[in-house]
């Protein structure tokens, strides 16, 4: 198969150009220029809340109330802003397995199942454990089986890149679904906890396995390791070798490999961190919230990151603010249905006019 | 029990069938739709709406296709006019019809409608056994059996299908001759989500006959796959949905015979199939891609 759009031109053209000294001149026209894009800014996202606004206006709900009830129990309250917190973790992680194997070119659609197989792994950890474990070490072990088998449902993609020429984005996105197999195979068969209530889920995790809260917000520390984590990748994308050898690999991999950089390897290890982040994800969200695995554990957290990451253009930091804002709209969403008695997910409206908005938008730099 | 699985297979797979037409027909074009999943979807839930408020099931089947059309309009115009990636574009159709359907959907979830019934072909049904797996279904599957060699005749034989090929070639060549490939492309999109949507219309007016949230269950994704496992030709695609169609109902059918086989390994069966044809056949699919299959035209 041909290859895909790469998703890295983009960034290209908007690469930082060293910044001289500016005469005062310049300075309204940059304070012009940046009222601007500001303004476009607002108008997209008005324009998304009208759009959305007109939609359940036609289900007789009064949008500006719909508005304010998602406002006071998203963002407002320390509680719902902690639910968002705890949405925020793993999106922003998702969305990072999807930035980084960007960096080198290559499309991951497949966070939505390195997630699932990371959850599982960390669940399956927890049950060969048993109830009497000790905390921080058995959640490190959790948390090294989810990002090991992240990086291997990832790798797999890899692997059938480098020696079949499968195209990447097929083959993870076709994995996704295996995955969601392999949990739902799991937790109706061996691992089904004999003493629940006939549901299909596993054994809970013990208390003490579980991640911490953070007193007044109710939230798990799962955002703090997730933010911690994408500071790192940050660091390590763009001050190391690595990270530079990523880029040239994604602007012209012909170009960078007459230069003697090891491509294959490389594509490998962007795809195997991509993947190790995507099962921290599932890690976070295991051990911060679900506490047992069941089917539908974080079903479309991966593909939510996928768009975090589109809408962030790979860019860490604006990707964290896309994770962030992308998970105030879900957790908006939760409180549709108590507050208007909307179905929850017809905030997907919400966070889908906002995309295609933002996709919209193309750099005018390219002719061709 | 052969037959019946034959005819299991046939009536799961001709949702699968009608959207993985339609999205051969993008593909040839160079457009990949991801969000399928998601033309199927509104179609599902159009055609449902349209045939509970007239009685006309026909009716909701044309709803199905206009919903369908429509949702692979806004991706045509974001990929084709706006430039924007194709894969994030799809999966936010995709969302955008989660949305849409799971709001207006809800009134929908218990209703009851008048859909398509089997109807035996005369003389043909009457086969033994071959009769009853492939003449002995509900109406749109027959249409199927019809769309299957008009879609290969429209790529393969016709000006239009050409055109429409080119685009997925070589769509600078297109240019050269004075004709807009942005605007073949977007033509064929919107084809293939009417196609999709008709495929969502049989879920829900002919084999469900009920309406619920996110019924298409992954076939959109399947019928993705199913385009590249069957090389971008609507007569191998007729062979893998039925294949397919097999896999989903496999489980309860050996399960009627006492034969107990886990519904989740067979649910994955299709992804791994495809999986290994991509893997073994890699340089036959590789040459039978549209060669400008995502890129911009």
């Amino acid at each position: 198969m041909s290859a895909l759009e790469n998703p890295l031109t983009e960034l290209e053209v908007v690469a930082p150009s060293p910044t001289p000294v500016v005469p005062a001149s310049d300075l309204t026209a940059r304070a012009l220029k940046f009222t601007l894009g500001l303004g476009r800014w607002v108008l997209i996202y008005g324009a998304a809340l009208v759009i959305f606004g007109a939609f359940v206006a036609v289900r007789h709900v009064d949008p500006i109330a719909m508005y304010t009830a998602m406002w006071s129990e998203t963002i407002a309250t320390p509680y719902g802003f902690g639910q968002v917190l705890d949405r925020f973790g793993p999106f922003l992680l998702a969305a990072m397995a999807v930035a980084v194997p960007a960096r080198a070119g290559l499309i991951n659609i497949g966070g939505e199942g390195q997630i699932v197989i990371g959850a599982t792994a960390a669940g399956g950890v927890a049950l060969a454990l048993g109830p009497h474990t000790n905390g921080v070490p058995a959640m490190v072990l959790m948390a090294l089986a989810a990002v090991l088998a992240g990086a291997l449902w990832a790798g797999l993609a890899a692997v059938m890149k480098l020696a079949g020429n499968v195209n990447e984005a097929i083959s993870t996105l076709l994995l996704n679904y295996v995955g969601a197999d392999v949990l739902s195979y799991l937790v109706y068969g061996p691992w089904k906890d004999a003493a629940g209530n006939g549901q299909p889920a596993s054994k809970p995790v013990p208390v003490n396995d579980m991640l911490p809260t953070i007193g007044s917000l109710e939230a798990h520390i799962g955002f703090i390791i997730a933010i911690a984590v994408v500071i790192a990748t940050a660091l390590v994308l763009n001050r190391t070798r690595w990270g530079f050898s990523l880029r040239a690999v994604g602007g012209n991999p012909e170009a960078a490999r007459r230069a003697g950089l090891a491509v294959a390897t490389l594509t490998i290890s962007a795809m195997l961190v991509g993947g190790a982040l995507a099962g921290l994800g599932g890690f976070v969200q295991f051990n911060g919230l679900e506490g047992q695995l069941r089917p539908g554990l974080a079903a479309t957290f991966g593909y939510t990151g996928f768009l975090a990451s589109w809408l962030g253009r790979h860019n860490p930091i604006r990707v964290v603010a896309a994770a962030l804002l992308l998970a105030a709209i879900v957790v908006g969403g939760d409180s549709l249905q108590i507050s208007t008695h909307l179905p929850g997910q017809a905030v997907n409206i919400l966070m889908a006019v906002v995309l295609l908005a933002v996709l919209a938008q193309r750099p005018k730099v390219r002719a061709a | 029990m052969l037959i019946d699985i034959l005819w299991g297979a046939i009536a799961g797979g001709t949702a699968l069938l009608f959207a993985a037409l339609g999205e051969t027909i993008s593909e040839r074009a160079g457009v990949i739709n991801v969000g399928t999943e998601g033309t199927m979807l509104s179609g599902a839930l159009a055609a449902f709406v349209v045939t509970v408020n007239t009685g006309h099931v026909w009716l909701g089947v044309l709803a199905g296709m206009v919903a369908g059309a429509g949702l692979a309009g806004v991706h045509a115009w974001m990929v084709v006019y706006r430039r924007a990636s194709q894969l994030a574009t799809g999966l936010v159709i995709l969302f955008l019809a989660l949305g849409i359907t799971s709001l207006y959907g809800a009134d929908y979830v218990s209703s009851n409608i008048h859909g398509f019934v089997s109807w035996r072909v005369p003389v043909l049904g009457s086969i033994p056994g071959i009769g009853h797996a492939f003449f002995d279904h509900d109406p749109l599957v027959y249409i199927s059996y019809l769309a299957v060699p008009t879609v290969w005749f429209f790529l393969f034989r016709t000006r239009w299908g050409l055109l429409i090929r080119t685009a997925g070639e070589r769509p600078e060549s297109l240019r050269a001759y004075g004709i807009s490939p942005t605007k073949v492309r977007a033509v064929a999109v919107v084809l293939g989500g009417a196609l999709a949507g008709v495929g969502g219309a049989q879920l829900s007016t002919a084999l469900a006959l009920s309406w619920s949230e996110g019924m298409t269950a992954g076939r959109g994704f399947v019928a993705v796959a199913l385009v590249i496992f069957a090389a971008w030709n609507p007569l191998r695609v007729m062979a893998g949905a039925y294949l397919f169609g097999a896999a989903i109902t496999l489980g309860s059918e050996l399960q009627v015979h006492g034969v107990r086989v886990n519904q989740f390994m067979l649910d994955s069966l299709p992804y791994l199939l495809t999986l290994a044809v991509l893997v073994l056949l890699a340089r036959r699919q590789s040459q039978a891609a549209p060669e400008a299959l995502g890129q911009e035209a």
